[in-house]
């Protein structure tokens, strides 16, 4: 009897767990099983990332889509702008331009001085990053970390750990690289640190993101450290990832409480962590080119110079090339030299850089 | 009422899908709604015969996926809230409207808690109260599954 009338049912009349094969229960212990795998294979090995990869390549239609009505109110707006609004637009540029256009123009002169002074205290030559154009796509959509998304991905030769900066100041780092897209985890995320100094006396210090309330904190400083309200924070360029000099933070509140031996150092970001539409992404210098001469000048100081010094010849040269209207071609006078200079010790008046110019 | 077609089952969970993706800006991540898990939750209590746990726990993973945070997850808080829905399947459809909406509510506060403690136990930090929020967002949505796909369907009397 009873089963007649379970014929006679439509499927969705009949009890779940008829037709559902194994019981509710069991199913959920089996799926619960294989996330919590999931979960410790993704946080302890690297395993998951090329399933993350290949997901996230066959999503990215999905995601072009899903993005499009965004993209098509941007193009609307822009096209609706008003022809004023260009107007002024173009003049403040004009304006902006001119007074970089003079900076720039001290830059040249003051790079090669530097280049010049470096060889002087056997440095290494200054590091300029080349740097890649990326748009913001999107803020993360996890509350809980402080991530963006860039359109710029390992098709454009884009690598996990590469700095991001906006005009500003540094924005955060490449966490994680998929083909068409990267993530980009801002210097507020708590998992994220970077090594900073003080503009005013050059104190170097590591900063850590705080999370969601959009601020840096400088732990481990002592009360009695030298900090000020308003201090501007500088990337110290220790890491190898980030350029030196590049602004951080402002230091906002100072908390000193008597049961703790360190000062608790708020600061907020410079860069519009939270909004901008376009950053660069710096690649990460070359550390193999920086370690082996390291190393070399630990051992032997003397060759160590005069290897920088031809290195920073060619750096001067290419200085000139660029500031000089007439720029110095022969290079061999400055080949025939370099044996003077490795008989000799460097001294700053025999470097042959004075001396470039002189040759017509 | 004809039984649901599985077509219309994967074509929503495509459509939630890229309601997932849409890059929301930073005020709309407040209050923006599980696509996902409220159309899961639709179906496993509409239609069972489609959607079972595992289907819930594949739409979880692609949140996961979506979110970039750790793989399964979603996936797991999804499966447990499907279950916590699927248990009861056969007393849901009886309900009235306003039992209904309290039990989802519920069922969307529990995944919530759960990604919570997740997050808590991976060393997160507790958010501010406008965490609870996408809770009503998503029983507007619920609302506007009701209104698309119709009540939830009662069995007839035999």
């Amino acid at each position: 009897m009873l089963k007649g009338i379970h014929q006679q049912l439509d499927p969705q009349e009949s009890p779940a767990f008829f037709i559902q094969g194994p019981k509710p229960f069991s199913r959920l212990m089996f799926f619960c099983a294989l996330s919590l795998v999931m979960m410790a294979v993704d946080a302890r090995f690297d395993y998951l990332g090329q399933v993350r990869q290949w997901f996230s390549t066959a999503l990215h239609p999905l995601e072009v889509v899903a993005s499009a009505p965004n993209e098509w109110a941007r193009n609307i707006h822009t096209y609706f702008t008003s022809h004023n609004q260009l107007i002024q637009d173009n003049f403040k540029l004009k304006q902006q331009a001119l007074i970089d256009h003079a900076a720039l123009q001290r830059l040249a002169t003051v790079d090669a001085e530097n280049a010049h002074l470096r060889t002087l205290l056997a440095g290494d030559a200054p590091i300029i990053p080349q740097a890649t154009l990326g748009e913001v796509m999107h803020m993360g959509r996890d509350p809980f970390s402080n991530i963006i998304t860039l359109n710029r991905g390992s098709h454009h030769h884009i690598t996990p750990g590469q700095a991001v900066v906006d005009e500003q100041g540094v924005v955060g780092q490449i966490t994680r690289v998929y083909p068409f897209t990267s993530e980009v985890t801002l210097i507020t995320d708590k998992k994220l640190s970077i090594p900073i100094q003080i503009e005013r006396n050059q104190l170097r210090a590591i900063a850590f993101g705080e999370g969601k309330r959009n601020t840096l904190d400088i732990p481990y400083l002592p009360t009695s450290v030298d900090i000020k309200v308003g201090d501007k924070l500088v990337t110290s360029g220790i890491d190898g990832v980030y350029p030196a000099g590049l602004a951080v933070a402002v230091v906002t509140q100072i908390k000193q409480s008597q049961d703790s031996p360190f000062a608790k150092i708020i600061s907020r970001p410079i860069a519009g962590v939270n909004n901008h539409k376009h950053v660069l992404i710096l690649q990460v210098p070359d550390s193999p080119a920086i370690n082996p001469s390291s190393e070399s000048r630990a051992v032997l100081p003397r060759n160590n110079a005069q290897h920088l010094d031809q290195s920073v010849v060619d750096v001067l040269q290419k200085n000139n090339a660029a500031v000089d209207p007439h720029p110095v071609t022969e290079t061999p006078v400055l080949e025939g030299t370099n044996p003077d200079n490795a008989a000799s010790p460097i001294t700053p008046e025999n470097t042959p850089t004075p001396a470039a110019p002189e040759h017509p | 009422m004809k039984p649901v077609k599985f077509s219309t089952f994967l074509f929503t969970m495509l459509v939630g899908l890229i309601f997932q993706l849409y890059p929301w800006s930073s005020s709309g991540i407040i209050i923006h709604p599980d696509f996902l898990l409220v159309i899961m939750i639709y179906w496993i209590l509409q239609a069972p015969y489609h959607c079972n746990i595992g289907w819930v726990w594949f739409a979880g993973l692609l949140v996961d996926l979506s979110t970039g945070s750790l793989l399964g997850q979603h996936a797991l808080t999804f499966a447990i809230t499907a279950f916590l829905g699927l248990i009861y399947q056969r007393r849901l459809v009886l309900f009235n409207r306003w039992q209904l909406y309290l039990y989802v509510l519920f069922l969307f506060g529990v995944q919530r808690l759960l990604i919570l403690l997740l997050k808590l136990f991976a060393g997160g930090e507790i958010p501010d109260w406008t965490y609870g929020l996408p809770v009503l967002s998503d029983l507007i949505l619920w609302q506007f599954m009701i209104i698309w796909f119709g009540e939830l369907t009662r069995p007839k009397k035999l």
